[in-house]
């Protein structure tokens, strides 16, 4: 899973890098609150950010806060990390829109507790976006499918019933063949199309966008 | 005397294919475009090998299916649907349906279809 840390002071950064590596989590560093936002606001940006509170420029606080003011599509779970223990100041974070707080100086087993419980929040999220889009993608599959597969069946019918009187030597036959060909892989695609089980994506011409995978999606 | 099929779909470019391709092969085909105008046309007259697209106006082909059987219990109903993800196959053996296709239907099939139906038919009048 990928993390993003934004941390001014260098020697901290490099600890919780070195420290999130070691547990196996892909890390991202900033050093500040305007590089971390450009950052989660990337199409592939981490899901979980530990935002230091005092930074220079954007702090913590005011980057959590903008986050969720942006309102994204995909689950974003924030830590904040703080050497402020004051209550006040931690429901401040909370409010904000952080999702938990760590305090400084932080111990390993409370800073992967914390992490785990983050990525099974993040877990949950996905789920349920996912199942959503599938959702969307079946009621869309379902009614597309019906509407096309009756006009289908009329030309590959009428297709069919044109190819019955005729020898193969005709002169039509090999235009007529491929027409049904042609419609017999339509009809395979309906097929696959209607026993989409799972939400699957693939690129698509230069990679800048995302197109339903149905040989992966599909069950047949 | 020829062998009588019923074809119940309400789109016309679909009656009359199917209403080709079953009179070529040597049945007489009479054809509907609803599941009311079907109930009229079997309380006139039996038809013992039926094909119902599910997806119809009014009463939908599975109802259909049912009340046909209720008043022909030997009737052969085989759907041809459109719908293949909405009426799943269990669906359709519970309406009553002898078999199911889908849309886009190889004509050949449904023809052997139809064919195997009166075979059938032919048994178990013989016992």
């Amino acid at each position: 899973m990928k993390i993003l840390i934004a941390e001014d002071d260098l020697t901290s950064r490099m600890v919780l890098g070195a420290v999130l590596t070691k547990w196996g989590y892909e890390v991202t560093s900033t050093t500040n609150g305007d590089e971390a936002l450009a950052v989660l606001q990337q199409g592939d940006a981490p899901q979980l950010a530990m935002l230091d509170w005092e930074m220079p420029g954007l702090d913590g606080v005011t980057l959590c806060r903008e986050l969720r003011r942006q309102k994204s599509e995909k689950p974003l779970y924030l830590i904040l990390l703080t050497s402020r223990a004051d209550s006040n100041d931690i429901v401040r974070g909370l409010e904000a829109g952080a999702d938990d707080y760590v305090a400084k100086p932080y111990n390993n087993e409370e800073l992967q507790a914390r992490i785990n419980a983050g990525r099974r929040i993040i877990e949950l999220q996905n789920q349920v976006r996912n199942r959503e889009k599938l959702q969307g993608v079946l009621e869309m599959a379902g009614a597309v499918c019906h509407e096309i597969n009756q006009p289908l069946q009329a030309v590959s019918g009428w297709v069919e019933l044109l190819l019955m009187d005729m020898e193969p030597k005709d002169s039509n036959h090999e235009a007529l063949s491929n027409i049904k060909e042609g419609m017999d892989r339509i009809g395979a695609l309906t097929q696959k199309i209607m026993a989409i089980s799972k939400y699957r994506t693939k690129e698509y011409m230069d990679g800048r966008r995302m197109i339903i995978d149905i040989d992966q999606s599909s069950t047949h | 005397m020829k062998k009588r099929i019923l074809v119940v779909d309400d789109e016309k470019q679909i009656r009359d294919l199917y209403s080709q391709a079953f009179s070529k092969a040597g049945y007489s085909v009479t054809v509907a475009e609803s599941a009311e105008e079907a109930l009229e046309i079997v309380d006139r007259k039996p038809f013992w090998v039926l094909f119902l697209d599910l997806n119809l106006p009014g009463m939908n082909g599975a109802e259909l299916c049912r009340e046909i059987r209720n008043r022909h219990p030997m009737s052969i109903p085989i759907a041809v649907t459109g719908y293949a993800s909405l009426f799943e196959l269990t669906d359709c053996r519970d309406a009553g349906f002898e078999d199911y296709f889908t849309k886009p239907a190889s004509l050949n099939d449904l023809v052997q279809a139809a064919e195997y139906a009166f075979k059938k038919l032919e048994r178990w009048r013989k016992r």
